[in-house]
């Protein structure tokens, strides 16, 4: 590159033509994408690598650098051009892949199956690149979804430019804003039109550049300053070292307009010393403008004098303030100082000075090209134009996003993000860094403006977005920020300085599980006090996470303060391991498998039992939350420990000595209270809760209305899933430590709620979901239409329905899955009719897949229209709406929206399976308070009823569930009964202590995961037999040592 | 433009200068509003935030030593939220080192002591931090005991504003900051340092102090009276 200083028109468009030309020279083009993030990713290698193939093979390709286009998810990209065509943006570019892209190239193709997009032109804003036509296989960039939407105004040149070539910035229009602020000769009709455009500063407070430039202008005085503030610090934001990475000329022209307008003969830029590539490329890009003529004595030949200087930040975060960064160029301390004085009447060394964010001088340019009418388009009318996101955290699709202000939340992270990763509900946000707040999943509704974002105790700041799904603890991601501010605080004035530590100290607290009622009050009244008396804006702000996640989050503070538990499994200290902290009944997961790989089957079994007294059942149809937890799975795959458990539970049986073993259990019983308890409903609640009741040296007694014990367990889970003479056998732990069983008995009916309360001394209500949900449509009411729960309940009880030989199910939980295997098994053809997607199905997912082996048939996105009947009032057809996904709802999933499209299944039967509730009438008629949803409503945390005596857990307060989650509600209900009998907490004095191994494995086993053997799809889906063979000793082995001890701390536990 | 300005403070009608803080404009007129490092002769810093006042009009609150009159500006002293806040600045401040009235040099002349009374500080809600503070004897005539020091900054201004020899200064930062001689060396070795004291007559507290004042030194010397008793022909 020859420098031409341009004094002229002719001189820039001579610079403009030969940028063009390098642009779209008339030979194939390769530019990588070597912003800090590409480079991280490999970006260096691939560049050598065809530079090497280039040279090597005499192609003679043009080949370049360029920044990041913001897809950090697909780095490294590589832009390949053939002259005519489209430009093409390749994804995940390796070394290895050159000369393959070579090949293609040198042949006049383009390696389609590696393409993220194709761009036919581009809209520079200060110009317009055409590339050409052709490849209809490749998607147009703004048909990604990561791309849709957006609107690249600040991000204009980024990764399509070289950031080293101020020819090639010339070509797409740059510097022209300049040119013409500079013929015009009218500054103040230039700070006018930056007004009317309402810019408001980027880097977090918003506040309107035209009017601070104003002020500036009309200051008086011998020296000015303008000053760049890209002193980015904030954790998770990088748009600012990817700005200036990408096209740094850009920041450069905002500057020297800024300068000309407010009449200010110098510039500095304050950039992060950890930003090496932006200082680098900007020290390029301040030569080059120097050799250009466009910095120094006489700007394009007008006269103007501007000069440039960049200083490097020494890394302290209070130094993003304007103020403190002031100091800090002055050569002092980075403290803030009060304001007023402002900057724009004494700013550095006492002159005055505008400080704007990088951002913000990004913006100039184009709006002085455009006008202010064009950008005002874009944008809400308070917050006009774009702001550029860093979308990290939980979603899938991470990067650089540029998005009009105003656009809602929900497009950010579900459209642009593509959602949770691994199908995680996404549960917050946090916007604006360290000093914002935590925006909650129920308000994605959000527009994204300054406005906005302060009304709900958030802010814009500089534009990080951390997105945390139900894997991040919310008190730690407070604590974890008030430990950023509070290690960043400058120490000047004492709220932050001493307030933010003892914030801290609380937090900790609370994540140890130590904190209680009081800390929690004084960490609120802290955070509020530090906010309204701290001196600058580091202080101020620095609550936001703390009060922001307290308004929107209390239960997890309050969890980790009355259950000392952590849900997320974040805060170590509250919990033994994963496994254990997700299980609803915290069974001691690593124990039992680590008794196994002891070969101590009988040891196995009593720590499995004494955690949960239905080993064989829950080993065969828990929802397993443990495995979605677990360590493993991040090497390969989450370690079997349900199966395990199913595993001893069913040798155990076998043994001679079996009933030795529960008299081993029967011996952790506590002396006798003397006090007895009731259990109404003999379900796998009520069946743990007098489990434990009776350890701890009650009498407890199970009402049911049903002749034998199980509930859900024996009248609704078919024979194939869990065989009844298994349940028998696991009942007998219950038996074993004294449970007495009472049934069938109406509660109330026969025996009164106030009967009751009159013979027992506490009574626990675990009756659960019976009434099934009932979907009114046209045709509901003929009489081969039946509800999922009754007609599972007489196949249990041995009754064989008339169902005719084609079967609809309606639903996606796991009644419908039940329903239509049991249908199956009655030799139906069946057909299930689902609403949304196969991923939105709460059915276990291995229920869903068997269910298909047999032959069930699935319609996904189908909601039911009509029931058609036939002459005999029975049915004869069913017709469905097709939807299609619409916007996302509350619950992270798209809604079904119907279509027009109308399809006709002819069936038999219609078998509803949409969801079971509570029993109204029961509800009712038990005069417990009772919540908005008809549930019964109860203590969180110690499962009281409004009625004193009276405890209720389960389905009953949760509405439809599990197996294993309904047991957890048993289990807790019976420790807070015990410790509202006795006035002591005895809970953990029913537990035996084993001695066993506690070094965690070496190195991970070879082995992979190990599932169930099942049975022939055609084979079981002729019979009521069990569909699955559990693990063998050698496979139940190999899943215990595959476990790696993450309970294990430091040695020992 | 008059040089007289009218302000209300607490709903009471007020004379004052034209580029007065609220704080000087108030002590002028004999109100009481609390501070620690604002002291009358040296620049404001703003830095303890005992002195926040409501200003009707302005959503946040603003320190008294650092804001300027404004003619027909309406102030509110001391409210509820204020006097609360005050206390918890001071809680803080209490809770930050290690301020042993009883075996401090300035026990009953120490201006924290004097308003931890006088806004009613009785306790401190927050965990103490009890640092492990170092206290420096190098000075022949001073003492500059970390463990009293609460940060005002008085010793720094008024050893740069009135003084001139900018011997005092603040390094590191956060909780960790502490009160620096020059480039970090002990009193004694201090190149600029004139003895002159006035950071020790500045210190509101009992972190600078004249030698030969604190509990520990109070050592009683017995024996030269028992032998001028006894030179004197006295009873032993």
């Amino acid at each position: 590159m020859t420098p031409h200083r341009i004094t002229d028109l002719a001189g820039f468009n001579t610079a403009r033509e030969a940028g063009l030309a390098k642009l779209l020279p008339p030979r194939p083009r390769i530019a990588v994408g070597m912003g800090t993030c590409g480079s991280g990713n490999g970006a260096e290698s691939v560049y050598h690598a065809f530079s090497d193939a280039i040279a090597g093979r005499g192609l003679g390709f043009a080949l370049s650098r360029v920044g990041c286009f913001g897809c950090c998810a697909e780095e490294p990209l590589v832009n390949v051009w053939l002259p005519g065509k489209p430009l093409v943006i390749l994804r995940r570019v390796q070394a290895s892949d050159v000369p393959a892209i070579l090949d293609d190239l040198a042949a006049g193709r383009v390696p389609e199956e590696i393409a993220l997009a194709q761009i036919e032109e581009w809209d520079h804003i200060t110009a317009h690149i055409k590339y050409g036509n052709g490849y209809p296989g490749i998607p147009s960039w703004d048909e990604v979804p990561f791309f849709k939407g957006q609107r690249k105004i600040v991000l204009r040149n980024c990764g399509l430019i070289s950031p080293d070539d101020i020819e090639e910035y010339l070509a797409v229009g740059g510097y022209q804003g300049l040119y013409k602020v500079l013929m015009d000769g009218n500054p103040d009709a230039a700070i006018e039109q930056i007004k009317a455009a309402k810019l408001r500063g980027r880097g977090g407070a918003g506040y309107q550049t035209g009017i601070k430039w104003e002020m500036m202008r009309k200051a008086r005085a011998e020296r000015k300053f303008v000053i760049c503030n890209a002193d980015e610090g904030d954790p998770g934001a990088y748009m600012n070292r990817n700005e200036i990475e990408s096209d740094p000329h850009a920041l450069l022209e905002g500057m020297i307009i800024g300068g000309y307008v407010m009449g200010a003969e110098e510039g500095i830029i304050y950039v992060r010393a950890e930003y090496p590539l932006a200082v680098h490329r900007l020290q390029l890009a301040i030569e080059q403008a120097r050799d250009y003529g466009i910095l120094g004595d006489n700007v394009l030949g007008r006269g103007f004098r501007f000069h440039l200087q960049l200083v490097e930040g020494a890394g302290a975060f209070v130094c993003g303030e304007e103020t403190a960064l002031i100091r800090s160029l002055e050569g002092r301390a980075g403290r803030p100082t009060p304001r007023p004085p402002y900057p724009a009447e004494s700013g550095l060394s006492g002159y005055p000075t505008t400080i704007n964010n990088v951002e913000t001088w990004y913006n100039v340019a184009p709006i002085l090209v455009k006008g202010p009418a064009w950008f005002t388009e874009t944008g809400s009318p308070k917050s006009p134009g774009t702001k550029v996101f860093s979308l990290v955290g939980k979603v899938q699709a991470t990067g650089l996003v540029e998005m009009p202000l105003g656009t809602p939340l929900k497009t950010f992270i579900y459209d642009v993000g593509g959602g949770g990763i691994h199908g995680r509900n996404i549960k917050a946000v946090q916007t604006g860094g360290p000093s914002g707040g935590c925006i909650p999943q129920d308000m994605f509704d959000t527009p994204v403006d300054y406005e906005t974002l302060a009304q709900i105790g958030s802010i814009m700041g500089s534009g990080g977005m951390v997105v945390m799904d139900e894997d991040n603890c919310m008190v730690d991601v407070a604590r974890y920020f008030i430990e950023f501010t509070q290690s960043e605080s400058c120490g000047k004035c004492v709220p932050c300085r001493v307030g933010l530590d003892k914030a801290l100290y609380y937090l900790n607290k609370f994540t140890r599980g130590e904190a209680t009622d009081r800390d929690l009050a004084l960490l609120d009244e802290l955070s509020r006090m530090v906010r309204d008396t701290s001196l600058c804006g580091l202080g101020q702000s620095a609550p936001n996470p703390v009060l922001t996640t307290m308004r929107h989050f209390m239960h997890e503070f309050e969890d980790h303060i009355r259950a000392r538990r952590c849900r997320a499994g974040v805060c170590e200290e509250l919990a033994l391991s994963p496994c254990e902290n997700s299980c609803p009944l915290h069974m001691n997961i690593p124990r039992y498998l680590q008794l196994l790989k002891e070969d101590r089957l009988e040891d196995a079994f009593l720590s499995v039992a004494i955690d949960n007294p239905l080993p064989a059942s829950t080993g065969r149809v828990c929802q397993h939350p443990c495995e979605n937890r677990c360590r493993r799975a991040t090497r390969d795959e989450s370690v079997n420990m349900r199966e395990v458990h199913r595993y001893i539970t069913d040798m155990a049986f076998e043994l001679p000595g079996y009933a030795k073993l529960l008299e081993r259990l029967a011996a952790c019983r506590l002396p006798p209270t003397g006090k007895k308890i009731a259990v109404v409903g003999g379900g796998p609640t009520g069946l743990a809760c007098a489990f434990y009741c009776a350890l701890l040296g009650h009498e407890a007694t199970i009402y049911d209305a049903n002749p034998k014990a199980g509930g859900m367990l024996r009248y609704a889970l078919p024979e194939y899933r869990l065989p009844k003479k298994v349940l028998d056998r696991e009942l007998d732990i219950v038996w074993s430590v004294g449970v007495r069983f009472v049934g069938p008995v109406k509660v109330p009916g026969e025996l009164s709620l106030n009967d009751l309360d009159a013979q027992y001394d506490a009574v626990f209500l675990a009756i659960g979901t019976w009434k099934e949900s009932w979907v009114y449509l046209p045709g509901t009411e003929l009489s081969g239409v039946r509800p999922a729960l009754p007609f599972l309940e007489g196949v249990a009880k041995g009754e064989t329905p008339a169902l005719g030989s084609r079967v609809v199910v309606i639903g996606g939980g796991n009644a419908a899955i039940d329903s239509a295997r049991t249908a199956l098994r009655l030799g139906a053809r069946v057909t299930i009719i689902y609403r949304r997607e196969r991923k939105d199905m709460p059915a276990i997912p291995e229920e869903t897949e068997a269910a298909e082996a047999e032959g069930a048939q699935i319609m996904f996105l189908a909601a039911p229209h009509r029931i058609v009947g036939n002459p005999d009032g029975g049915v004869q057809a069913i017709e469905v709406v097709k939807t299609r996904l619409g916007e996302y709802d509350a619950s992270g999933r798209r809604r079904p929206v119907p279509t027009d499209e109308i399809l006709r299944v002819e069936c038999d039967s219609v078998i509803l399976a949409v969801g079971e509730t509570v029993d109204q009438d029961f509800a009712k008629a038990s005069g417990l308070k009772i919540t908005p949803k008809g549930l019964i409503e109860v203590n969180r945390y110690t499962l009281e009823t409004s009625r004193p005596k009276f405890y209720a857990g389960g389905d009953l307060i949760t509405g439809a569930s599990n197996v294993s989650n309904a047991m957890g509600y048993g289990k807790k209900a019976a420790r807070f009964m015990d410790e509202w009998l006795m006035g002591e907490r005895r809970w953990e004095r029913i537990f035996p202590v084993w001695e066993y191994d506690q070094t965690a494995p070496p190195r991970a086993s070879a082995s992979r995961r190990h599932v169930v053997t099942e049975i022939a799809p055609a084979e079981r889906a002729q019979t009521f037999a069990e569909a699955t063979r559990g693990l063998t000793a050698v496979e139940a082995m190999e899943e215990a040592c595959r476990c790696l001890r993450c309970d294990v701390r430091n040695g020992h536990h | 433009m008059p040089n007289r300005v009218s302000i209300r403070l607490d709903g009471e009608y007020i004379r004052a200068t034209r580029g007065q803080t609220i704080l000087e404009a108030a002590r002028a007129n004999g109100k009481f509003i609390p501070s620690l490092c604002a002291m009358k002769g040296l620049h404001p810093v703003g830095a303890c935030r005992l002195c926040v006042v409501e200003v009707a009009g302005v959503g946040r609150l603003l320190p008294a030593c650092t804001t300027a009159v404004q003619d027909g500006m309406s102030v509110t002293t001391a409210s509820e939220k204020l006097r609360h806040y005050r206390r918890m600045i001071l809680e803080l401040l209490f809770a930050e080192r290690n301020h042993v009235c009883a075996v401090c040099v300035s026990n009953g002349h120490c201006e924290l002591q004097a308003l931890a009374k006088r806004l009613g500080v009785t306790s401190v809600r927050y965990p103490y931090a009890f640092p492990r503070l170092e206290a420096d004897l190098t000075h022949p005539r001073y003492v500059l005991d970390h463990n009293r020091c609460i940060l005002c900054t008085r010793c720094v201004r008024v050893c740069s504003d009135v003084e001139g020899a900018y011997v005092w200064d603040i390094g590191a930062r956060g909780v960790q900051s502490r009160l620096v001689c020059e480039l970090n060396v002990p009193w004694g070795q201090s190149e600029n340092c004139t003895s002159c004291g006035k950071c020790v007559q500045a210190c509101p507290t009992g972190a600078l102090a004249e030698k030969g004042f604190a509990a520990e030194e109070m050592t009683k010397r017995l024996e030269p009276i028992a032998r001028l008793a006894s030179s004197r022909g006295g009873r032993i």
